[in-house]
């Protein structure tokens, strides 16, 4: 038990959604500390100091040789025995956009019981070809052992992406991640009731990526360690919904994304 | 670089099940889109040229860990994936490779080159990287040639092609560029320059050595340097005593260029005006009618902190914040290269920000466009690109420099004008924020620079990239502007950057900061010596690009991404350790002195030595004549038309591209990173109605926030220039109410892009053009006084012509206003979009018979002949004040469901948007505006354009209140919200415009969609 978990929030090298990736855990109840890359290099800080491991949006690297793979080969080389380790010791990770993107291009997610860092999957550029900034409906897999996403039904989040198809071209590895329900959360049509994910392409923008299966986040077969293309933390506050100003009253201000953080620090809390 | 061998690795992306070739696509749909042609399938092949001395297992390894995605791309390395037969079969029928010239920024190259350091330090240190990228090409029509293709995907001013063409392909004959080695530059001595010459010889030094001064400025050189003190001074130092080194005068250049100095704004102007029997003289347009009003504002309130003498405007948001504000154009590098022109525009103003004070962090961007028509069909003047390819290579490069860089664009424009042909109008705007006070007490807004604290450069190293540009923009564009003045920008060593400095501002270890822009070094350094009193840098240590560059390239080069900083130098070794541990380059290049003088060594040798006062006040004041008279235009002709006719002009109106969403533009845009923005660029059911201002709540979970809009209107100009600054401040102020922007605290900044506007032979109009730009004066100085509104900063351009092929293209005189202002709690955030069937509809405000120079009387003079002309809207500020302030007011207790302002196609387009929010259309009765204006008619009550109005609904509990909340003002109440799928305007029993809403918005959607998806 820790009253008040630590998250490790990483920054530099154009990761760009650190500040309010801190600002939502402090929110959540945990002590959020941004910690550059090149301190966990240099010992100046270490990962084992911390219960939560967050890899926050952004350009890390201005997403050249493809999103993701310049800082997740800093993580994956140069602080790979501490990332491992961290992992190991069984405490919850979140990568949020490029931040999932680092994840996928490092091997940590999908993922393996051994930790091998083998990449498996990847994200690619939309099928649209571009960049978009829009707002798309959320469903979670219930079955799901993702510690981060407890009781989570559907949540409305902005994906702010140009590289967010999410595929694996091996079917059958595909389907295995499905069987492992390392499935987490999928792209729905809105309109539709709960449950309704399903594997049929979901139309863009609905979908906004082509993802396969409309795959928008992954965890790995411990549920610790997630990943996912939407931005939960730009969701804090009901005042940052896209059509808030629709929705009556404000008193109650926090937003859907906070569920997210709310379960990764209390699972933090409770079993660490 | 030595005998590494060139690596060549290629890269493919896998065709799959569910893969699919997305570059490769993207070309393809794009040629489809913007030219017609339709071409079968289009791959793509990343190349990367490694030179580095890597071992064949290290190359291996690379390939799979660094340059290709194992998952989903194939990669080679030393052999051509083109002859792989199972790869690409058939081989393709044309191929075409694309590189960037030598010298010319290459993001992805540096950072291949940094990865292969992560994977071996040694080899990445020692070797270079360039990229290139191939697209090969399957079924391509028999019409397309070769060459056309190849200019469709490359700028030759920055990139180069090989093309590999239907016969090189049949033979297996595939393009293959060079390594883009820089030839070597020969390093030049300082020269000196004679300027005991005549006057036609000064205007030739001036005119061949890029330097835009005109004689009187190269005779007030010739003075200085005939003074027996500054003689006696340059002789003790070693250097030329009568005559300056070229360091010297570029120097004196590129600081009394139009660009830094703003030379007509601040010119004696001789005014006359035909209409009124006017003759008077006015001494500086900037200090007389936009500095005074401020200052006389500065009296009344008290969050005026800093205004225009740093790089942005300052005002006190509340105890513990301060917010700044800074909006620039890059008009020139835009017309040269629209992507990294743009680019370096927008990471340009992120720096003018962070060297606002001791540093402030840029929290939102905004980006106001001025294009040709996208679909142009007339005559091209060669050398120009069609407007669609300027459009999308400046959106491109706002969205990689704004996106890349974490700050959200918020809000923004786009204009359409066919002279914007020429020069299109990039104007790009950043707002930062930084504490009031840091943890030792100095005030962040305030710089506290010292003799002996060191000036670092910080950031990139220096280049031939980016020479000339702050003198460049000073003169007109013709076919033989200089390449040296693009570039593109590199958003993430920015970022970086940005990261460290607001780090050590925290830290207390910076005593002044400014950015280098324009002039680089030059200016830099020059404006931050005059707080001192003097400075000292030696070029010879500036780490730069390549070797070679002589003095006075180091000096003006304007490069990309640095900064300027003087740090104590105690902390000197604390700043490099942050530089560290950001990766970002920082080099101590010499002191702030008292010394008087702007000194520059180059190693031991002294190569500028410049007294501070004649650097900064030795120009001279341009002395100009203006003289008003008014245009005339003949009044557009009106179709006769009946309701379904009247809502076929409106469906019309509103697929025109100045009134078309433009939301497929704006989607790439992120619009919220940092996680602020409360107020976005859409609303509705749908997310697809416009915004009309940004609200943004810049602290986490604090319900204070701030507002920024802009207005801008140039087609108003075409009558008069004094109602076209008047409505675009009233429509920025007017966008900043709907949202429930604070009245009390309310700033501006003021962008003036006009054309040239001093007589000469290329300019026989300049009497007008000045007149037209002293009217706008007069506008803005009132209006501002009558809104209480301080302008805090601003920037002009005055040289927005071009002349290519003999043919001169000048932009309407243009102002953009943009505004940022406070609100008091984002939960009373107002939005455009209609609500709820049944909420009461309002119109507030006057209308009258404005129809001059509309979006209306453009579309029908293309249309339907005749002309513009009629009355412009006209401006009663202090009505319109008061009508706002009694509508925040009503807002401020929550009465008023939605707020949308009139513009562009008037009450009409208005009403269609705010329908677009609910889904659906409303039958609404304007009978009660013919009262407003006896004048009035159909045509002026649907589509006028008259200020001061905003279209509001309010909950039908809430309309007494208020009604009586707006009692005193023009509202009128116009119907309620409806349920159906039609837009109806009646007058009384009359059916005036009757329009399907699904039409209205698939024609509004359709035009600008891109090539959707």
């Amino acid at each position: 038990m820790v009253d008040t978990p630590r998250a490790a929030v990483l920054t530099g090298f154009g990761i760009n959604c650190d500040v309010e990736t801190m600002a939502v855990f402090e929110m959540a109840g945990a002590e959020a500390q941004r910690v550059h890359v090149n301190q966990l290099v240099s010992g100046a800080d270490s990962l084992e100091d911390f219960h939560i491991l967050a890899v926050p949006g952004g350009f890390s690297f201005g997403d050249h040789l493809g999103s993701g793979r310049l800082l997740g080969n800093r993580l994956r080389f140069a602080i790979r025995e501490q990332v491992c380790d961290f992992v190991r010791s069984g405490k919850p990770v979140i990568g949020i956009c490029n931040g999932f993107q680092v994840l996928v291009k490092m091997g940590l997610l999908p993922g393996d019981e051994e930790v091998s860092l083998s990449q498996t999957a990847s994200l690619t550029l939309n099928d649209s070809g571009h960049y978009e900034d829009r707002w798309v409906t959320l469903e979670f897999n219930d079955a799901s052992p993702c510690v981060w996403t407890d009781g989570l039904e559907r949540m409305r989040v902005p994906v702010r992406h140009g590289e967010g198809k999410f595929v694996v071209p091996d079917a059958e590895l595909l389907q295995r991640y499905f069987e492992q329900q390392q499935v987490v959360c999928r792209y729905v049509d809105p309109s539709t009731r709960y449950p309704s994910a399903a594997d049929e392409p979901v139309p863009y923008p609905l979908c906004p990526n082509a993802s396969m299966r409309n795959i928008a986040g992954v965890c790995d077969p411990t549920g610790l360690v997630f990943g996912l293309m939407p931005h939960p933390e730009a969701n804090f506050t009901k005042w940052l919904g896209a059509t808030w100003t629709r929705e009556g009253d404000q008193s109650d201000w926090e937003g859907e994304g906070m569920a997210i953080f709310h379960n990764g620090v209390g699972y933090a809390r409770n079993n660490l | 670089m030595g005998a590494a061998p060139v690596h060549r690795i290629e890269v493919t992306p896998r065709v799959l099940p569910g893969l699919q070739d997305t570059r490769g696509e993207g070309v393809r749909r794009q040629l489809a889109y913007d030219h017609g042609v339709e071409i079968e399938s289009v791959r793509s092949i990343t190349g990367y040229m490694v030179r580095a001395p890597l071992t064949g297992a290290q190359l291996f390894d690379s390939l799979r860990d660094l340059f290709t995605d194992p998952v989903i791309e194939h990669g080679v390395a030393n052999q051509s994936l083109l002859d792989d037969d199972v790869m690409f079969a058939p081989p393709p029928e044309i191929a075409i490779q694309i590189g960037f010239k030598p010298g010319v920024t290459d993001n992805p190259a540096q950072a291949a080159l940094g990865g292969l350091t992560t994977l071996y330090p040694d080899a990445g240190a020692a070797g270079d990287v360039a990229t290139t990228m191939t697209y090969l090409f399957w079924g391509v029509p028999e019409d397309v040639e070769e060459k056309w293709l190849a200019d469709q995907l490359h700028n030759p001013m920055i990139e180069r092609a090989a093309i590999a063409t239907r016969i090189h392909c049949r033979s297996a004959i595939w393009p293959e560029l060079p390594f883009p080695d820089r030839p070597p530059i020969q390093f030049e001595e300082p020269a000196v320059v004679d300027l005991e010459v005549s006057d036609a010889e000064l205007e030739r030094i001036s005119e061949t050595g890029l330097l835009a001064l005109n004689l009187a400025e190269m005779q007030a050189i010739q003075a200085q340097y005939r003074d027996l003190g500054v003689r006696a001074l340059r002789e003790e130092q070693g250097l030329p005593p009568e005559a300056p080194t070229d360091v010297e005068l570029e120097c004196l250049a590129q600081t009394w260029s139009e660009h830094c100095k703003h030379k007509t704004f601040a010119a004696l102007i001789h005014h006359k005006d035909t209409e009124t029997g006017e003759d008077s003289t006015i001494d500086s347009l900037f200090k007389t009618h936009i500095v005074q009003p401020t200052l006389d504002i500065a009296e009344e309130v008290d969050w005026l902190l800093s205004v225009f003498h740093d790089n942005s405007g300052v005002i006190a948001w509340n105890d513990d914040w301060s917010l700044c504000m800074k909006v620039e154009t890059h008009n020139s590098p835009s017309a040269l290269d629209p992507y990294g022109g743009a680019m370096t525009g927008i990471v340009g103003v992120n720096r003018d920000i962070l060297g606002t004070g001791l540093g402030a962090r840029p929290i939102a961007n905004t980006d106001v466009f001025c294009f040709g028509p996208p679909d142009w069909s007339g005559h091209i003047p060669k050398g120009l690109f069609h407007p669609s390819r300027v459009m999308r290579g400046v959106h491109a490069g706002v969205r990689a420099g704004g996106n890349e860089s974490g700050i959200p664009t918020v809000n923004g424009a786009m204009v359409f004008d066919e002279r914007y042909l020429g020069k299109p109008l990039v104007y790009c705007g950043t707002v930062g924020i930084m504490p009031r006070r840091l943890a030792d007490g100095r005030e962040s807004h305030v710089k506290t620079p010292s003799p002996g604290d060191v000036i670092y450069m910080t950031g990139g190293k220096v280049g031939s990239d980016g020479i000339h540009g702050a003198t460049f923009s000073s003169i007109e564009l013709t076919e033989d502007s200089p390449s040296s003045a693009v570039q593109i920008g590199d958003p993430i060593t920015q970022k970086k950057m940005v990261d460290m400095l607001v780090e050590a501002r925290d830290a207390g270890i910076v005593q002044v900061t400014t950015d280098n822009g324009a002039g680089g070094l030059s200016s830099s350094v020059g404006e931050l010596a005059e707080l001192t009193g003097g400075a000292t840098i030696d070029l010879s240590v500036v780490p730069l690009k390549q070797a070679g560059l002589s003095p006075w390239e180091i000096l003006v080069s304007e490069s990309q991404e640095r900064m300027t900083i003087g740090v104590k130098p105690e902390d000197c070794a604390e700043f490099e350790t942050l530089a560290e541990l950001h990766e970002v380059e920082a080099t101590a290049i010499g002191e702030f002195t008292d010394s008087g003088n702007f000194e520059v060594r180059y190693g031991d040798t002294v190569v500028a030595l410049l007294p501070i006062e004649f650097l900064h006040d030795g120009l001279p004041q341009l002395e100009l004549v203006s003289e008003w008279v008014p245009p005339e235009h003949e009044s557009p002709n009106f179709p006769d038309v009946d309701a379904e006719g009247m809502g076929d002009v409106l469906a019309s109106l509103m697929a025109r591209p100045n009134v078309a969403s433009k939301e497929w533009w704006v989607r790439s845009y992120d619009h919220e990173v940092i996680g602020q923005t409360v107020i976005k660029p859409f609303c509705g059911v749908n997310h697809d109605a416009p915004g009309d201002a940004a609200v943004i709540a810049p602290l986490h979970g604090d319900t204070r926030g701030a507002v920024i809009s802009c207005g801008i209107t140039p087609r108003y100009s075409d009558i008069d220039t004094y109602a076209m600054v008047a409505a675009s401040v009233d429509e920025a102020v007017r966008n900043a109410v709907c949202v429930g922007v604070d009245l009390d605290m309310i700033a501006g900044l003021d962008n003036f892009c006009w054309p040239d506007a001093i007589v000469s032979e290329k300019t026989p109009d300049g009497k007008y053009k000045l007149a037209q730009l002293v009217r706008a004066n007069r506008a803005l100085e009132d209006v501002c006084r009558a809104y209480r509104l301080p302008c805090i900063s601003g920037k002009d351009s005055m040289k927005n012509d071009v002349t290519f092929d003999g043919e001169k293209i000048s932009v309407p005189p243009t102002l953009l206003y943009s505004l940022i202002g406070n609100h008091r709690d984002v939960r009373k955030a107002v939005s455009s979009d209609f609500k709820q069937a049944g909420d009461a509809i309002y119109l507030l405000g006057e209308t009258h018979q404005e129809l001059g120079a509309s979006e209306l009387a453009c579309m029908l003079s293309e249309s339907h002949g005749g002309g513009i002309g009629g009355q412009v809207p006209s401006i009663d500020a202090e009505r319109n004040i008061g009508l706002y302030r009694a509508l925040s007011a009503a807002m401020s207790t929550r009465l008023v469901a939605s707020a949308h302002d009139c513009s562009d196609g008037g009450l009409a387009t208005a009403l269609a948007e705010s329908c677009f929010g609910v889904d659906s259309g409303c039958t609404v009765d304007i009978e009660r505006l013919f009262a407003d204006d006896e004048g009035l008619d159909d045509w002026g009550a649907l589509f006028g354009e008259s200020l001061g109005r905003i279209l509001v609904s309010v909950a039908p509990d809430d309309s007494e209140a208020f009604e009586a909340a707006m009692a005193g003002h023009a509202c009128h109440h116009l119907g309620k919200v409806g349920e159906g799928d039609e837009i109806v305007f009646v007058n009384g029993g009359e059916n005036l415009l009757r329009a399907d809403l699904a039409t209205l918005r698939d024609g509004w959607k359709a035009t600008l969609d891109g090539g959707a998806p």
